[in-house]
């Protein structure tokens, strides 16, 4: 697919593509060694990962570097889940679950990250910002003196993973009754109406067919019809 | 603001304070009012608590959450063309415009791309669904005023819309008809010559309720100058679409980004206005709706021929990695972070949905505005409960 | 009337009450979600007009309203609005649940926010499958309400009863005054045990 480009590497002349580099190397001035790791698809978008006490910072930078639309604040959780999909086929052994934490794109540490995204109107491009959440403390700052919309993006993410934000002015739920209990989106969050009663229609996985060749599975007939 | 003598300043600082005078001794002040969350005017379960001062709004809180269905959640648990199916649903309106970022993210995250006859007919149909979104809100602005009649216009020449989607799809609403690597199904006989004429329908449609609506003193009264957004608080919060485009800011995803969709092969417009008003607001949709139906009659005649899926495998993995497409939606920008691991679904997806943003200006645009205009100004804003909700 | 206190009503004034009844019905619509634009397009539009069934949309309160049209997801935050909802509505009061998120939680069976099933809260009189279900589907689950409605027993409702129908109230009434049956008592012949129990 697409690699990730480093910032020393001097990718091949396209159209655009110093653009970005352009914009990491500025956010770099601004703002120092706070940029922990970036990625770069070449003409179509750019990471950036940095590190947590910067995360307020960042937005400033960002915003003084021409990205002022906000598009949204949003967490991830790592971890695999433990509980599948309640789709296994009840009679066969039970598969061990993949526990090994992988982050991805611009790696990270931590179990849990926030994201966000800005947007650069004039010049038509836009940065995905990571940053890890500290287990102890479970917080990051909170962006609304930057940008105004973050807001209720930082209520959503505090009710789906209980990230809190410090100095948000009203961090109650957004979309949950008040006395929910848990945090839905955390991969440790059961669905319960998966867990009583395994789903009915279980899919048959076959392999995957090679390119341009009948799978193996095909089913052997023995009535010499090919 | 007419110059005022210091005597008649005088005076009316004497009036006020002896209204609030008046105000202190009746407790007329705070009153809550709750809109919601069931009300004809809010398009969906919205519920907004405002505090009111008389007639004015001091401040109004939106309270979401009545048609959370967890579709982050649930993304979890399915498979790449299950989620396809259920995030049709998101933008209930529009809903073939929901696949299509979504689809496009995974085909990012493939490596694959559409062929060119899928891309233009999925551009096609991202159109229609425009316009049957954005024809239901022109219908709805009058039903908003107290106008009735609209709605049935556009009712029924939205009819026209879901026959041509229907025609192609299988589906009136929810089509799921994107597929990783191009479209369920090719187009069906006759299927062209009947978008033509019913594009000039829509236009006829579009005509009418510029007629009937647009030119209303009534409307124009209760639309000009209320809810005024400046560009930069826009941007602040995120306000997409058409709503971004009335305060000025000239920026469309369809033109100012390079995604397997065939919008450079029409020739179109991007239409913005000055003011930040709702009438600013509602007249671009009106003219977006125009300007979808030139698109579609463009692409129309520059459909090419050849397959309408690459090949995939049948049972779809998708490698590992993160990707992020969003499209220019009929309610605003929407967009889809998939995250995969390479299994038969997505690892994690974030849906940005342009209503959520939308209505999170709400609390700055209703201070100081009287009841009437709550109502004007979230009607201008335009969302959809499913697209705040998710 | 006298009738009330009898608990009995002759048959054509039922017969003529119900099909007035079910002509004359004032719908209220709880539109949630997609299946909301699908019961406008129903109600609302042109096209697919529900007032030739004698069907009228738009109430100005659930209180006048005869039934109640639930269309789209029911979610937990929801659920007390639409309970309330119910007891503001006066008797006699039907409802139909429209869409698969109303019957059963539909595509969203396995959410953590989702009722599934709006009849966990209200008692339903037709279901209306579909995702969302067409407009002529909504049609004919309201002709078919107005079907349940012509064969119900209007002294049942009175009484308090639930929904009872004509033929149960007539079968009921025959039970009750035929002569008790004495139950077989030939000794050679043991009653059957239903899963389990010497069978010979």
């Amino acid at each position: 697919m697409s690699d990730a480009t480093d910032t020393d590497e001097q990718p091949p002349a396209l159209p655009g593509d110093g653009l970005r580099e352009g914009i990491i190397d500025d956010l770099r001035n601004r703002i120092g060694d706070a940029i922990v790791d970036t990625h770069i698809t070449p003409n179509d978008d750019l990471w950036i990962r940095v590190q947590t006490d910067a995360w307020r910072q960042t937005a400033e930078a960002l915003k003084a570097a021409g990205f002022t639309f906000f598009s949204f604040i949003s967490g991830l959780d790592w971890m695999p889940s433990p509980y599948g999909k309640g789709e296994d086929d009840p009679t066969a052994e039970p598969k061990e679950p993949d526990t090994e934490i992988r982050q991805g794109v611009t790696g990270g540490d931590t179990r849990f990250q926030v994201f966000a995204r800005l947007v650069d109107l004039d010049r038509h491009v836009g940065v995905t910002i990571k940053a890890d959440v500290p287990d102890e403390p479970f917080a990051v700052e909170s962006w609304t003196t930057v940008f105004a919309g973050a807001n209720w993006h930082e209520r959503e993410c505090h009710e789906m993973f209980g990230i809190g934000f410090n100095g948000h002015p009203d961090l109650r739920n957004m979309y949950l009754p008040t006395d929910f209990e848990g945090y839905p989106l955390r991969k440790d969050f059961p669905l319960l109406a998966r867990m009583i009663k395994p789903w009915p229609g279980i899919v048959d996985v076959e392999p995957m067919p090679v390119q341009d060749e009948a799978p193996d599975d095909a089913p052997a007939v023995e009535d010499g019809a090919s | 603001m007419t110059n005022l003598s210091d005597r008649q300043q005088l005076s009316y600082i004497a009036s006020q304070a002896a209204d609030a005078r008046l105000n202190v001794e009746l407790e007329t002040e705070g009153m809550t009012l709750n809109i919601g969350p069931q009300h004809p005017a809010t398009h969906g379960t919205l519920r907004i608590i405002c505090r009111l001062d008389g007639e004015q709004v001091i401040w109004a809180e939106p309270s979401a959450g009545y048609m959370h269905r967890g579709y982050e959640k649930l993304t979890e648990v399915r498979t790449f063309p299950q989620v396809t199916t259920l995030v049709n649903r998101i933008d209930w309106l529009g809903s073939f415009a929901n696949e299509v970022p979504f689809i496009l993210a995974s085909e990012k995250l493939m490596g694959v791309e559409a062929p060119p006859r899928a891309q233009v007919i999925r551009t096609i149909l991202f159109e229609l669904s425009r316009i049957a979104n954005v024809s239901l809100f022109l219908g709805d602005l009058g039903v908003q005023m107290g106008a009735i009649t609209p709605v049935f216009l556009a009712f029924r020449d939205r009819e026209y819309v879901l026959n041509l989607i229907e025609g192609a799809t299988g589906g009136r609403f929810h089509p799921n008809f994107d597929r990783i690597g191009g479209l369920k199904d090719d187009l069906p006989k006759g299927w062209i010559d009947e978008t033509r004429q019913t594009m000039v329908k829509l236009r006829k449609f579009c005509d009418i309720i510029e007629d009937l609506l647009f030119g209303n003193e009534i409307f124009q009264s209760r639309m000009r100058g209320i809810g005024i957004i400046p560009a930069d608080v826009a941007k602040d919060y995120g306000l997409s679409g058409a709503n971004l485009r009335a305060s000025g800011v000239d920026y469309d995803l369809r033109r100012d980004q390079d995604i397997a969709l065939s919008y450079d092969m029409a020739d179109w417009k991007v239409w913005t206005h000055p003011d930040g008003d709702s009438f600013a607001r509602c007249w671009i949709r009106l003219q977006e709706t125009r300007e979808s139906c030139k698109i579609v009659e463009q692409l129309l005649d520059q459909i090419p021929a050849g397959p309408i899926m690459t090949k995939v495998p049948r049972i779809i993995k998708v490698p590992e990695g993160e990707a992020w497409v969003s499209t220019e939606n009929p309610l605003g920008e929407m967009g889809y972070y998939v995250v995969s691991k390479g299994d038969l679904g997505p690892f994690r997806v974030k849906i940005r949905s342009a209503s959520f943003n939308n209505i999170s200006i709400v609390p700055w645009a209703l201070k100081g505005v009287y009841v009437p205009d709550i109502i004007t100004i979230l009607a201008s804003l335009y969302f959809i409960l499913g697209d705040i909700d998710r | 009337m006298g009738l009330v206190d009898r608990g009995r009503m002759p048959a054509p004034l039922t017969k003529l009450f119900n099909m007035s009844r079910s002509y004359s019905l004032w719908v209220y619509q709880w539109g949630l979600a997609c299946c909301a634009i699908e019961m406008g397009a129903a109600f609302g539009s042109p096209r697919y007009d529900v007032m030739r069934l004698g069907v009228i949309p738009l109430p100005a309160s659930p209180r006048q309203a005869d039934f109640v049209c639930i269309s789209g997801t029911v979610t937990d935050k929801m659920a007390p609005a639409v309970r309330r909802l119910w007891e503001q509505m006066p008797e006699p009061k039907y409802a139909i649940s429209m869409g698969s998120c109303a019957n059963c939680g539909g595509p969203y069976w396995d959410s953590y926010s989702v009722t599934k099933g709006v009849d966990q809260i209200i008692p339903i009189d037709v279901y209306i499958p579909g995702c969302p279900p067409r407009p002529e589907a909504l049609l004919e689950g309201v002709v078919l309400l107005q079907q349940r409605i012509k064969n119900e027993d209007m002294a049942a409702k009175w009484r308090g009863d639930e929904f009872t129908t004509q033929q149960a109230t007539r079968e009921r009434e025959r039970v009750a005054a035929a002569p008790a049956v004495q139950a077989p008592t030939t000794p050679d012949r043991e009653p059957i045990v239903v899963g389990g129990g010497p069978i010979e």
